[in-house]
């Protein structure tokens, strides 16, 4: 039994390294997936808690990030997408496109990283997932489709989609210009 | 960040990455809940062992599983608390079946040409670490695990059952487990089941398959189905013939609570179960 105990204590320790490690990480990615502060913290510890069941795989495995972030993305898909519509999306229910291309008002609520999350937010949640894995956690077409589990090609269509939807915002070349608002 | 590995990119997708990190720093880091990820992950390991592959787990009754002061039977009668049992037990762990369980055969039937089975395996309880220590080696052996393989501390004090459905000559499929106190028996209309499928090939077909617990005293259990009709489970003695035609709630060895299995015909599936009587 002193082996069990031993081999536990390490997998112990690992896990919370691992936990410690990556929170900071995931929470942001948490946090432009459901664009909230609160959602971003069940979405990362129900994320974990589900590592935690599996962590004598997936901490012996070659890429638990991988795993993490499938279960993430998995997690999200399941219990995010329809909250954060009802806690973002504008009362008009009119299509996504047209609120996110819309006119002068937009002008002035991308003056300030609020108006990227909110495009963000409007984004249907694929196109969303696929964005944030591409160009915030700079994982290639194919990691992003393990982690969205699906093809290359629904990658590129979802990024592709979501880029046009963003770069619609209307404030969003003068961020860029001053290098986003502090 | 910047998502600069592919050839295709253009300034603007550059500066979207940038502005999502920009973004992303509004989020308030602070410390990493690890306490609470661990029960949490506990928690989650422990529901999913209870389950295994039976869904649809149902715990019904207010009494919540204390039975230790004198309850009244069906009958009327004083049912025996499950203390006084306690104190008749057989004081060696051989004995009291902590490094081999009793099985007990639930119910048995034939699907698609192929007999099935559904057995208890109860583990009597561990009094100290290193009868709880053994037990789990050799549970191990017995190809079972309890939800805490990695605690043998855990098992200390608890009776711990896996209930498991074979088909044919296939390996026997885990479909509920739990450790348990021995005061934690059941009482009065209490009720415990979970229901799975029949088809060994589908994890996902018709939950026609409904294993329960129920309290020594009750005498009748009746599973309602999707398509409106029911079954009836009624209590059997030990030992009585398996009858796939014939629900029944029996003992089984080494429990302290009755078992049931009720099975819905081919096209309908589990609406809910309840003791009747």
């Amino acid at each position: 039994m002193g082996d069990r105990k031993e081999a536990r204590e390490t997998r112990d320790d690992a896990f919370q390294s691992f936990v410690i490690g990556r929170w900071p990480r995931l929470m942001r990615t948490a946090f432009l997936l459901t664009g909230e502060q609160h959602a971003a913290e069940d979405l990362v510890q129900s994320t974990l808690e589900q590592t935690f069941v599996a962590w004598r795989k997936v901490g012996s495995a070659d890429d638990p990030e991988a795993y993490v972030r499938r279960v993430m993305i998995n997690a999200h898909a399941r219990k995010h997408r329809r909250r954060l519509k009802e806690f973002l999306a504008p009362k008009d229910d009119s299509g996504l496109v047209r609120e996110v291309a819309d006119t002068g008002d937009r002008i002035a609520q991308a003056e300030d990283r609020s108006a990227l999350l909110q495009a963000l937010a409007q984004l249907p949640p694929r196109q969303r997932e696929a964005v944030v894995l591409r160009y915030w956690e700079d994982l290639t077409e194919t990691q992003t489709a393990q982690a969205m589990g699906c093809s290359v090609g629904a990658v590129k269509s979802n990024a592709a989609k979501g880029i046009a939807k963003l770069r619609a915002i209307p404030g969003l070349a003068e961020m860029v210009t001053h290098g986003g608002r502090k | 960040m910047s998502a600069d590995r592919e050839t295709n990119q253009t300034m603007t997708d550059r500066d979207i990455a940038l502005l999502l990190a920009d973004a992303a720093d509004e989020v308030e880091i602070g410390i990493a809940p690890y306490q609470a990820v661990i029960r949490g992950g506990r928690r989650r390991r422990a529901r999913r062992w209870a389950l295994a592959t039976a869904t649809a787990l149902v715990i019904v009754g207010t009494s919540g599983g204390l039975a230790l002061a004198g309850l009244r039977g069906g009958d009327g009668g004083e049912v025996t608390p499950a203390v006084t049992q306690r104190a008749t037990q057989p004081s060696t762990p051989e004995e009291r079946h902590v490094y081999t369980p009793q099985q007990t055969t639930l119910a048995a039937g034939i699907e698609q040409g192929e007999t099935w089975y559904v057995t208890v395996d109860v583990w009597g309880a561990p009094r100290t670490e290193a009868e709880a220590a053994a037990q789990l080696r050799s549970m191990s052996s017995h190809h079972e695990e309890p939800w805490d393989r990695d605690n043998s501390s855990a098992l200390v004090g608890k009776i711990t059952y896996f209930v498991q459905r074979a088909v044919g000559t296939g390996e026997p499929e885990l479909l509920m487990g739990d450790s348990v106190s021995p005061q934690d028996t059941m009482a009065g209309t209490d009720l415990k089941s979970g229901a799975s499928t029949l088809d060994p090939k589908k994890t996902e077909g018709p939950q026609r398959l409904v294993v329960g617990q129920v309290a020594k005293t009750a005498q009748e259990v009746t599973c309602t189905w999707k398509d409106g009709s029911s079954t009836v489970a009624r209590r059997v003695e030990a030992g009585a013939d398996i009858n796939s035609d014939e629900a029944a709630i029996r003992p089984a060895a080494g429990s302290l609570d009755n078992w049931f299995v009720c099975v819905g015909a081919a096209g309908t599936a589990y609406e809910s179960a309840e003791v009747t009587k």
